[in-house]
């Protein structure tokens, strides 16, 4: 297994969960945190989000996810902090808890 | 929220993408879950596929069955835990496939054994119990019956020739090596005492047969039969010396004692020729 195919598989999990509403974007937000997302994201994307925001007037995550999509996060975020959003999307639709 | 297409998403996306194999699938995905849970019809198709098929494996069964029904009609606890192993052995086995704040399980069964990231299912696979091990043999005792591990098989076999089965344990050493070996005191006698060459030794000239006239034949003393042993006599030396005191024969009188350091005989200085020839 190598890293674009495990890039592209969690890319696919994050973008089929906003799809099809396991998860939201603040849910994402929620595990990629800003912290998360200052010390992965590389310079070019920080300004691509800070200017989306000014232009839109705010910063919500839905227009985060907008500007960074499902394959920049996982290209750039550490994958354990994808799953864990997952996990626990995964949790609140009672599929893992029992 | 529709949980399905997104676990069918993941699900076909992990295979198709090689992170996934359909032995994974099958793991979770048991045969007896899908004997209780798929439709007849599922059913029916698996089995045509089967027979007409040359081999069966796990990928014939899930390309048949298709992820998408198999995701349809599996529990999705299954589908999930299979997920969960997939992330898991993806992430290198770092990350819990436990959700951040799951639900206290329903039946905690080995609290103390249960490992912390594996994930609570109870349709799926149960967790493997952890590896026993298993006592190593003990080592065999050697006992005063027992003979030792290394000569066994050659003294039993030594032991069934002979008929003895009292065989000492010692090794036996190869015959052919005993006089080759240059270590032993043998070797070295055989390498340094090499026969010196000899002289042929004289046959005695045949003794002359003393002719006895009355029979004109030899006498019975010089007579020598072919094949006759040589008696050899043995002469027993005196060791007592003939009861006469042996001291008295060693004693010496004063006088036969010379004085070395006042005898002339020694003094050569004044001998002429002595002188010459210094």
């Amino acid at each position: 297994m190598s890293q674009d195919q495990r890039q592209a598989w969690f890319a696919r999990m994050v973008e089929s969960g906003l799809e099809h509403s396991i998860f939201q974007p603040s849910d994402v937000l929620a595990h990629a945190t800003p912290d998360v997302l200052a010390s992965h994201l590389p310079p070019e994307l920080l300004s691509k989000v800070l200017q989306a925001s000014l232009a839109a007037g705010s910063m919500t995550p839905e227009r985060v996810l907008e500007t960074v999509t499902p394959e920049l996060l996982a290209k750039h975020l550490p994958h354990d902090v994808l799953w864990a959003c997952i996990a626990a999307a995964a949790a609140r639709a009672g599929v893992a808890t029992s | 929220m529709n949980v399905k297409p997104f676990l069918v998403d993941a699900l076909s996306s992990a295979l198709d993408l090689g992170i996934a194999t359909p032995d994974d699938v099958l793991r979770h995905v048991t045969p007896d879950l899908l004997a209780n849970h798929l439709p007849r019809p599922l059913w029916a198709r698996l089995l045509t596929a089967c027979v007409g098929a040359s081999r069966v494996d796990a990928q014939l069964v899930v390309e048949t069955i298709g992820i998408s029904n198999m995701c349809e009609h599996i529990p999705t606890t299954a589908i999930w835990a299979c997920l969960a192993e997939i992330a898991q052995r993806s992430l290198g086995g770092e990350v819990s496939a436990r959700p951040p704040a799951p639900a206290a399980p329903a039946i905690v069964t080995r609290p103390a054994v249960a490992k912390p990231n594996a994930p609570l299912s109870i349709s799926g696979p149960p967790a493997p119990d952890p590896v026993k091990l298993t006592p190593a043999a003990p080592p065999l005792m050697a006992g005063p019956s027992i003979p030792a591990p290394g000569t066994s098989s050659a003294n039993a076999a030594l032991a069934d020739l002979t008929g003895d089965n009292d065989m000492p344990s010692r090794p036996r050493t190869a015959t052919g090596n005993r006089f080759r070996q240059t270590s032993t005191n043998i070797g070295r006698l055989a390498t340094s005492n090499q026969r010196r060459p000899q002289a042929a030794a004289q046959t005695p000239p045949p003794p002359s047969a003393a002719i006895d006239p009355a029979t004109d034949r030899p006498t019975r003393a010089n007579m020598v039969r072919r094949g006759e042993t040589e008696v050899e006599v043995e002469v027993e030396s005196e060791t007592e010396a003939g009861g006469n005191d042996w001291r008295s024969t060693l004693a010496v009188e004063d006088e036969q004692l010379v004085d070395w350091s006042a005898s002339e005989e020694t003094q050569t200085s004044d001998d002429p020729g002595f002188r010459t020839k210094r």
